[in-house]
């Protein structure tokens, strides 16, 4: 197959695969973080020279001396979410212990705005005019290059540092993104993907696949638990537990809301004024709320009545070709109709489709390695050993970012008066050892 | 015969089967485009899915071979390659995922276009699927 492929604008979407313009997605993912990088470098600017640097001024720069207050206000001014409220207080000062100056104070060096008339007055509580009598004085600092600007704090706000988290958030993302793009750029996705393979190769703790077997899932999690009779206890998939938990979650919720509606439809009854458009809203309501507590009931009575399933394997990973040994334990109190055991293969893929990400699954493969009927369950727990073959042929279990191919054991059940429950155990079946074509 | 440019890709023994841990070898050459017209050749093993979920692609071996100043590739002298295969993913024909294989020759020429050939096997014999009852 060949192709000869220049610049392309466009994205199209050809059966299940989405074409598109590689460097056009390049251009506007350079541009969009680069347009990242300057907004945030633009705020970093602003955030210092607005915040820091007159800060770091006062700390530093501004010479300290006695000053009388001569009089206090407080001066309101109309702000973007209403009036604003800034003490101002007329100072005297020596400036070089000679010249007398007298100035408006600004008591901080941002001006000090308040957004109510309470705080402001505040700030002026700590100062008291100045009378002769008294003689009383406060330190404040002035500028020397302009003796005029004059304050009576200073210090570091720590509000000022909370509000860099934004510009550096976007320069950080900006940068990253720049780098990432100007990395990518003008490389085929081949070769991408070899610098992304000798990446991962180099990461000091290398997860996910299994080092012989790429892109085959390790299954730590299925051999470590042993088990009573044979080498592993295999873990369920999809515990019940969280399931019935989010029911009970829906369930409070869903009617909380309704019994709202309800104490509000009832109340205008027994007032002798019904609400009847209220009333006929409520109704469909009601009836949701009602069957999600019923499905709830049941789930619970399910998972209550029928008790714990348990599957033991004689070894783990699978091997195509090999036989094991499964050990299949139910407990509970019951008459199962049907008892099922199958090994079951899906295919799992998640897709984009427009800005949603969608999943799919697909059963490709069901062998039944155990059944029975008219299981009675009263005393002991049923117990049974079964055989597993695995096929000859069978593809070996594979995850990638968004493929995959899952192995599971499933143990199918019908009581007798209850729901029917299914209990799946994921299983890692590897690729054929020396498999040959 | 097309004065397009075209990647030829000969697999030793023509096979198109493979098993895991086996090698793969042949050449590979890109008729009808002159030395000069050629910045860079990249030649690569890889695999990629199919089917309805986004595609996801891995690269087992790569190589990359670049016009150096003053000295030209020579894109119609046949270029061996060689590498032993890993031993997964295997090739499969699923319902909704399928897996390939293939040998890909991708030559950047310098007026902006790119020449792409590739060559599809087959790695390991697992089964396509099917339900059974």
């Amino acid at each position: 197959m060949n192709l000869a492929r220049a610049f392309r604008y466009y994205g199209k979407k050809r059966g299940h695969r989405r074409t598109g313009s590689p460097k056009l997605g390049s251009v506007g993912e350079a541009i969009f973080f680069a347009a990242l990088l300057l907004l945030g470098c633009a705020g970093l600017v602003w955030l210092f020279s607005t915040f820091v640097v007159p800060e770091w001024r006062v700390n530093h720069e501004f010479i300290e001396a006695p000053c009388k207050v001569l009089k206090t206000e407080i001066v309101e001014s109309m702000g973007k979410d209403g009036m604003l409220f800034a003490p101002r207080l007329t100072l005297e000062y020596n400036i070089d212990g000679k010249t007398s100056m007298r100035s408006e104070s600004r008591y901080d060096v941002h001006g000090g705005y308040f957004d109510n008339r309470d705080s402001a007055r505040a700030v002026l509580n700590d100062f008291r005019l100045y009378t002769r009598s008294r003689d009383n004085r406060y330190p404040c600092w002035y500028d020397p290059s302009d003796p005029q600007l004059v304050v009576l704090t200073r210090g570091y706000g720590w509000w000022v540092w909370v509000g860099f988290t934004v510009p550096v958030s976007f320069v950080i993302i900006g940068a990253g993104g720049l780098i990432y793009a100007l990395l990518r750029w003008g490389k085929s996705v081949e070769r991408r993907a070899a610098i992304a393979r000798r990446a991962s190769a180099r990461r000091l703790f290398h997860t996910g696949d299994n080092g012989d077997y790429p892109f085959v899932p390790q299954g730590a999690d299925m051999t470590n638990s042993p088990g009573t009779k044979l080498k592993f206890r295999l873990p369920m998939a999809g515990a019940a537990g969280w399931a019935l938990f989010g029911m009970l979650t829906f369930c409070v919720a869903w009617n909380g809301a309704v019994t709202v509606l309800i104490v509000v439809v009832i109340r205008g009854f027994l007032a002798g004024h019904a609400d009847w458009p209220l009333t006929l809203f409520v109704i469909p309501f009601l009836a949701i709320g009602i069957a999600a507590i019923v499905c709830f009931l049941r789930r619970l009575l399910t998972a209550a009545g029928i008790g714990p399933t348990r599957l033991e394997i004689s070894d783990h990973p699978l091997q195509p070709g090999d036989l094991y040994r499964l050990f299949l334990t139910q407990t509970g109190r019951l008459r199962i109709k049907l008892l099922r055991v199958s090994l079951v293969c899906e295919e799992a893929a998640t897709y984009r489709q427009g800005t949603n990400a969608r999943s799919e699954t697909r059963e490709v493969y069901r062998q039944e390695l155990f059944r029975q009927e008219d299981v009675d369950i009263v005393d002991q727990p049923f117990e049974t050993e079964i055989e597993l073959t695995v096929p000859r042929r069978a593809m070996h279990s594979f995850a990638a970012e968004h493929n995959e191919i899952n192995w599971t054991l499933v143990v199918d059940g019908e009581p007798a008066g209850w729901q029917h429950y299914r209990r799946a155990f994921p299983v890692v079946i590897s690729p054929a050892a020396g498999g040959q074509p | 015969m097309s004065d397009e440019p075209s990647v030829v890709i000969v697999l030793d023994g023509d096979s198109r089967h493979y098993g895991p841990g086996e090698t793969l070898s042949g050449e590979y050459w890109i008729e009808s485009v002159d030395s000069s017209q050629v910045a860079s050749i990249e030649a690569s093993v890889l695999w990629r899915t199919e089917g309805k979920g986004d595609e996801d692609m891995a690269v087992h071996e790569f190589w990359r071979r670049r016009a150096e100043e003053g000295q030209l590739l020579e894109p119609r002298r046949p270029e061996r390659f060689s590498t032993v295969l890993p031993r997964s993913p295997l090739s499969y024909d699923g319902q909704i995922i399928k897996l390939r294989w293939c040998f890909r020759v991708r030559a950047f020429l310098h007026r902006g276009k790119d020449v792409v050939g590739e060559r599809e096997f087959r790695l390991g014999a697992v089964s396509p699927s099917h339900v059974h009852g």
